[in-house]
């Protein structure tokens, strides 16, 4: 029982790192309507971005955060503008592949930059914490919090603000939101923005449970795919409760196979939900 | 021609259409004076709401020139027109089914910012339907109700011109007739409208003039009642 409740909070922790990227993933969907798998390379460089801001400048953590949410927009935007833009009119499908080249371009700059090895943020040693039986790492504690931070800052972003709603009209009805007067390539740019720094911000939170390299995103990347897909594309609620369900599935899958047969559940998750319910547990239309 | 000048829209030969090589509009033209309410009638496929369509900039002329109060925006854009003044309400999805009713007045007040919250309450007040629902997402409100509200939509930009695509398409007989009657209210006020409707007998009635589209082009112009007492157009469209 205790192994099941502890597989269970593992399973939360777990999908709360992955939600904040699965929101700026399905954010983007949501508007520009493709898949843009150089989430991945953002949430490495946010991951990296934060590094340099906390073991070399000596900022703290959630200042750091703030640096890594600036430097993953601005590169999230200046690839949108100079690679994937032009692509947009040949459909989604040529700007889902080109933004996996971009991904290997991104990833390789950042190797280039900062070499191959692992980095680690520059936090205090501290003893797990332990409810009974149950133990929670303080850092994941501290990440979940942030996790739940973010995702209610977001959600009161889009619910409450003017350009959150304009974000939801384009995503709704890019049509219908250009008769009405707002500009579409503009809510574009601030939700690239938005969701390419919501990816770093992500990768930090990954990166602060374990350690940072080049790959740190690519590894997320399925996962947070799945938990988009089995939320809905393009739902950004959805996207929270497929990264809980994904989290929890993976955890509770290590109590019955090895720890390699993780990535398989985000495999098994994407084909189930493209079987039984193609839009997804919150989505809105067929992905 | 003297009406022309002093009209607020003017759209002359007018050629448009949807793929590379399909002509849908073949040289239309029309135009609309202040405080008018002029409809389009015609049979399916005659091009009526892909005119207005290309009124509204979703789909490019490829020929003629549109002008609102004398400014040229043919080479504009959607956005662009909406800016200028021209409202369009299209037949479908023509409301954000997933936001609330005031999040939908709210967000097609998007270019006045400061005036939305005023523009709010006088839709509220016209439409007290929208002010009991406003807390209600726009994809549950019936079909009648859904019409009112984009209507109300397209006037939260204070435009210039409202253009109204099949305005009581799929309405029973009962709720077309009281959207109608908003329509007139509407132009009361001095609200110039361009409106398609299907339901040509009751949207002529209650028009200044009326243009008969068929096959892309103009083929009968007149005044509202005129028109629909007109045997040839009877027969030829109402099935008179």
């Amino acid at each position: 029982m205790t192994q099941l409740l502890q597989a269970l909070l593992n399973g939360v922790m777990t999908g709360a790192l992955i939600a904040v990227p699965a929101i700026g993933f399905s954010a983007i969907f949501a508007v520009l309507r493709y898949p843009n798998f150089a989430i991945a390379a953002y949430a490495t460089i946010g991951a990296f971005a934060a590094w340099w801001a906390n073991a070399q400048l000596g900022l703290p953590i959630v200042a750091s955060l703030f640096v890594a949410f600036a430097v993953t927009g601005v590169v999230g935007v200046a690839a949108e503008e100079t690679a994937l833009k032009r692509l947009r009119g040949n459909g989604a499908l040529i700007v889902a592949i080109a933004s996996i080249a971009l991904n290997l371009v991104l990833e390789n700059i950042v190797r280039f930059i900062f070499g191959n090895e692992m980095r680690g943020y520059d936090l205090p040693i501290a003893r797990d914490l332990r409810f009974g039986e149950l133990r929670i790492g303080p850092q994941q504690l501290q990440s979940l919090l942030l996790s739940v931070i973010i995702m209610a800052a977001m959600f009161l972003f889009l619910r409450y603000t003017r350009f959150g709603k304009a974000m939801r009209a384009v995503a709704d009805n890019p049509d219908l939101a250009r008769l009405k007067g707002i500009d579409p390539a503009r809510i574009a740019i601030v939700t690239i923005f938005l969701g390419a720094g919501l990816t770093g911000v992500g990768g930090v939170l990954i990166g602060l449970d374990t350690s940072i390299d080049p790959l740190t995103g690519y590894r997320v990347l399925l996962s947070v795919f799945a938990a988009a897909v089995l939320g809905g594309l393009g739902s950004i609620p959805g996207a929270v409760v497929g990264a809980l369900m994904l989290g929890i599935a993976e955890e509770l899958a290590l109590l019955a196979v090895p720890a390699t047969y993780r990535t398989a559940v985000g495999f098994v998750a994407i084909l189930l939900m493209l079987t039984f319910r193609p839009r997804g547990i919150l989505g809105e239309r067929a992905a | 021609m003297s009406a022309a000048a002093g009209a607020v829209l003017r759209a002359t030969g007018i050629v448009a259409g949807y793929g590379a090589a399909e002509q849908i509009l073949k040289g239309t033209s029309l135009h609309v004076a202040p405080g008018e309410i002029v409809s389009i009638i015609g049979p399916n496929g005659a091009g009526k709401s892909t005119l207005l369509k290309t009124l509204a900039g979703l789909v490019p002329a490829r020929e003629g020139e549109i002008h609102l109060g004398g400014r040229d925006l043919t080479r504009a854009d959607a956005l662009g027109r909406s800016r200028a003044g021209i409202g369009f309400v299209p037949q479908e999805r023509n409301v954000f089914g997933a936001m609330t009713v005031s999040d939908n007045l709210e967000i097609s007040g998007f270019q006045n910012p400061g005036e939305v919250g005023r523009r709010s309450e006088e839709m509220y007040a016209r439409y007290p339907m929208l002010a009991d629902k406003r807390k209600a997402l726009a994809r549950t409100l019936s079909g009648g109700q859904r019409q009112i509200l984009a209507m109300a939509m397209g006037l939260m930009n204070a435009p210039s011109l409202l253009l109204l695509d099949e305005p009581t398409a799929g309405l029973s007989p009962k709720a077309a007739d009281e959207l109608f009657d908003a329509i007139v209210a509407l132009n009361r006020g001095g609200l110039p409208i361009l409106m398609v409707e299907q339901h040509a007998l009751e949207a002529l009635a209650i028009s200044t003039r009326g243009y008969v589209l068929v096959s892309g082009r103009n083929s009968r112009e007149g005044a509202g009642p005129a028109l629909a007492s007109d045997p040839d157009i009877r027969k030829l469209f109402l099935g008179g």
